[in-house]
């Protein structure tokens, strides 16, 4: 086996060259990291509202009319005596789905992840309009405020559900909820907007600002995960933020877009939010696929199987997911012929994704699997991706929808993508990329801990939810006890909601252990997982600039395990030995 | 920091992309997704009026296509004041740059407040958002646009501003080109709008 | 040194166009044809003049092809959404 001596091309920055004052260099941020750091405390904040939020829903649907512990605090509005309102259960049930989808997993994903990772993986020094990304986080953090400011004026905060269907969404007579709901329809489009000037950015950096040898095909999966996903925001939430502001007229103007007294359409409403609400899931779970590959490719010391066929596919998720968004809308009444050809581009599109879950396996088969923090998370990802995914088979044929919808079948498959895959996928993240932001290790044990824990409560919470559903449980109510076909259901729910707060619980002792690790964890060096791609080729965490002297590429991202190396990886930048004449070059570089 | 892929001792060139510089592309990729902005109301409208069972529009009744005519062709003026503009300085030619830019900027003016004028002959004769579907659609449609102006002139004062300090050279005028392709991409959309929502 | 004019697309003549086509426009909508042929007419007509804006003054006749294709792109999500949806009506 001939021993190749590599040399690395491009010279890390290792010396701040122009220290900017604190204000400039941490509150209104223009470096690409700092911003992606920014964005991960503030939604990790998020992600604990909407846990909390959930927890109380949880405790509503476990004891249902019990006074809650902590639930004295709560005014009377909301929860008199501790005990939740239906009103209110109905705003808990809309906000946590609107915190953990816009404020938590898709900030999570694309805020911090597209920010931080984008430059220093295609080996450049920032991002293509890096003012433009200071403003996309700010605009983000007053969307937040306005978001939480919501529960505190009168009326409440929302309370048609995260999907806000029309006429009950258009109507403060009907709902209850007037300046809180024109409230969340401000914050989603300020929101979108930042989400906006973000797409414009990383799609622009990543088409421009690759190193040389950087070809497209030898983009690491996340960066192409991120890029994908830009382009199904830039074109799916303009269509949104075009319906919330027909929305906020017809609460507010006096306009009849969705309200059928005056020839308006409530069906429109359903049809424009699902046109962007179906790219939106796949900007939630393309980005965690991402991730999962470099990280699953990195664990198991092997390259991705099959790597141009996981871009390929992530390509035809994007463009399928344009033309499935009826699939939430069997139940609607809309023409049946549309339910027909939504229910088959629906099973169609099940197929790339099963070609990247084969693809994570095949990675794996007969890896030298090193079961990190990172990896167990990504390997989870994987098998809970997997049941969401198949369970999303029943709900894809019509017919079988007319049961299914709107029970807690549908809250189990949400939940299996979102929070098995794409949160899964979130942790994977943090706890592999950590050193690079940070500097320090996130504790191994610790890190051990919180998977297991989460892994067996989080089961514990949404698999039940598979059997509740079937068995009739509906989405979205206050009370199921008043049925008398989900009276039996009772100790179950008791049981789900126990386990959900011992799973918000291992959520809190991983926040704990995150900010812990921030001040004590052990120093990282600058590749702690010998990894390929081009972020671990500098320091821990890296300087403003990223790299004083660009990189050239030769290889693809994943040469691990190379049969004519010693060592088991290859940084893409390592330039082969002229003198040798083995090829030990990209397997996959044009 | 330069925004630009650097060029390297070792001679590999960076990586090329489109063939399109950043700051145009960038802009691009912003009106790509105004494109959908812009189908979700047209498109709502669409929808809603050739969807219906019943005709609830009628420009030539409601609305005044004479004066919206003549707005229309001051907006595709300010199109060609705008290209002229960038060929200006495409030449080098500073002074007619500057000129050109005004021109731009004041003839967009002129067609804001000629729509505002319309609105308020419009409210004036009782028709308001909230006069059904038909309201609801055309001040949204309209206003948005309007409002996509409105931005369009504060932005082209601000580059106009900048070409009287002599912010802009014969290099390096992006800046120019780049408010050109969104004032251009206002007009495209007005073309569409008056033609769906005054003529047909 | 590039003379004044000489590179650059015939800007006036397109001006011209566009106005000409403005005015054909409008004057078709009152003609009183059919109701389908003016509104194809129409229709085809503002197509018309929005690329000579597109690829004249917006220079994509002129640019890499990538390009033009990028600007292109939205315009089939965006019928697919008109027309699918117009389906559930119509």
């Amino acid at each position: 086996m001939a021993t190749i001596t590599a040399e690395p091309t491009g010279i890390a920055m290792v010396e701040e060259e122009h220290p900017l004052p604190f204000i400039r260099k941490y509150i209104f941020a223009t470096d690409h990291k700092i911003i992606g750091i920014q964005f991960l405390f503030t939604c990790l904040f998020f992600l604990l509202i909407g846990g909390l939020l959930a927890v109380m829903l949880r405790y509503q649907l476990g004891y249902p009319g019990q006074a809650m512990p902590g639930g004295d605090l709560l005014p009377e509005t909301m929860a008199p005596g501790g005990i939740v309102l239906p009103e209110f259960y109905n705003s808990l049930v809309t906000m946590h789905g609107t915190f953990m989808v816009f404020f938590a997993i898709m900030p999570l994903l694309v805020g911090v992840y597209a920010n931080y990772l984008i430059p220093l993986q295609i080996g450049t020094h920032d991002m293509a309009f890096p003012r433009l990304n200071m403003w996309s986080y700010w605009l983000f953090f007053v969307s937040g405020l306005v978001m939480l400011y919501s529960f505190a004026v009168e009326g409440g905060a929302s309370a048609s559900g995260w999907t806000q269907y029309a006429p009950l969404s258009a109507m403060p007579e009907a709902s209850g909820v007037s300046t809180g709901q024109q409230l969340w329809i401000i914050s989603i489009a300020i929101f979108g907007f930042s989400s906006l000037l973000g797409s414009v950015n990383y799609i622009t950096t990543v088409i421009n600002m690759r190193a040389p040898g950087m070809t497209w095909f030898r983009l690491p999966l996340a960066t192409w995960s991120l890029f994908i996903t830009a382009i199904l925001g830039l074109l799916a939430i303009p269509v949104l933020t075009a319906a919330l502001i027909m929305l906020l007229f017809d609460q507010t103007i006096g306009t009849t877009f969705f309200l059928p007294q005056t020839g308006g359409q409530p069906l429109l409403w359903q049809h424009l939010f699902w046109f962007f609400g179906h790219p939106e899931v796949y900007i939630l779970i393309l980005p965690a696929m991402g991730f999962v590959s470099d990280i699953i490719a990195n664990g198991s010391r092997k390259p991705i199987f099959g790597y141009h066929s996981m871009v390929f596919a992530m390509v035809a998720i994007a463009f399928l997911g344009f033309i499935v968004w009826g699939h939430h809308m069997f139940q609607s009444g809309m023409n049946p012929a549309l339910g027909m050809s939504f229910m088959v581009s629906t099973l169609i599109i099940a197929v790339p994704s099963a070609i990247k879950v084969f693809n994570w396996m095949g990675t794996m088969w007969r890896g030298n699997i090193q079961f990190t923090t990172p990896m167990l998370f990504a390997v989870g990802f994987v098998m809970l991706f997997a049941i969401g995914g198949l369970s999303g088979i029943f709900m894809a044929s019509t017919p079988v929808d007319i049961f299914i919808h709107d029970t807690y079948f549908i809250v189990a498959h949400i939940h299996y993508v979102l929070f098995g895959g794409s949160l899964f996928a979130i942790f994977a993240a943090i706890y592999y990329w950590f050193p690079k932001m940070f500097g320090r290790m996130i504790n191994e044990t610790m890190g051990k801990i919180h998977f297991a824990l989460t892994f067996i409560f989080f089961n514990l919470v949404f698999f039940p939810m598979h059997g509740l559903g079937m068995g009739g449980m509906m989405r979205r109510i206050y009370d199921p006890s008043q049925y008398e076909h989900m009276a039996g259901m009772q100790d179950t729910n008791t049981l789900v909601s126990i386990a959900a707060f011992a799973l918000y619980g291992s959520g809190l002792l991983f926040l704990v252990m995150f900010f812990w690790s921030l001040f004590r964890g052990k120093k990282a060096p600058a590749n702690p997982w010998n990894a390929t791609t081009l972020e671990w080729q500098v320091p821990s965490p890296p300087l403003h600039g990223n790299w004083k002297e660009i990189p050239e590429v030769y290889h693809g991202p994943y040469e691990y395990s190379h049969p004519d190396m010693e060592k088991d990886w290859l940084s893409q930048n390592e330039r082969p030995d002229v003198a040798s004449p083995a090829r030990h070059g990209s397997s996959t570089g044009h | 920091m330069t925004s630009h892929a650097a060029t390297m001792e070792g001679g590999r060139s960076p990586e090329r992309g489109l063939g399109v510089p950043t700051q145009k592309l960038g802009m691009w990729i912003f009106l790509a997704s105004e494109i959908m902005f812009f189908t979700g109301l047209i498109g709502s409208y669409i929808i809603l009026r050739f969807g219906a069972s019943n005709s609830w529009a009628a420009p030539g009744e409601t609305l005044n296509v004479t004066v919206t005519a003549v707005n229309t062709f001051f907006l595709i003026c300010s199109s060609v004041t705008m290209v002229k503009a960038f060929a200006a300085i495409e030449d080098g030619n500073q002074k007619m740059l500057k000129v050109w830019l005004l021109a731009t900027a004041i003839i967009g003016a002129a067609f804001v407040g000629i729509q505002a004028y319309e609105y308020t002959e419009l409210i004036h004769h009782g028709f308001l958002p909230s006069s059904g579907l038909y309201g609801s659609t055309f001040y949204s449609m309209t206003g948005f646009h309007g409002f996509h102006v409105t931005v369009g002139v504060i932005c082209m004062l601000w580059v106009t501003l900048k070409a009287f300090r002599g912010g802009y050279t014969q290099e390096d005028h992006h800046g120019v080109e780049v408010i050109g392709l969104y004032w251009h991409f206002v007009d495209l959309v007005w073309i569409i709008l008056f033609t769906i929502v005054y003529l047909i | 040194m590039s003379e004044a004019g000489k590179q650059h697309p015939r800007y006036m003549l397109v001006f011209g166009g566009l106005a000409v086509l403005t005015a054909i426009e409008v004057t078709a909508a009152f003609m009183g044809f059919p109701r389908s042929v003016t509104i194809l007419i129409l229709l085809g007509l503002a197509v018309w003049k929005a690329l000579l804006v597109a690829l004249y003054f917006m220079h994509l006749k002129f640019e890499p092809r990538a390009l033009a294709v990028l600007a292109a792109a939205p315009l089939l999500p965006a019928a697919i959404m008109i027309v699918v949806i117009l389906m559930d009506y119509v």
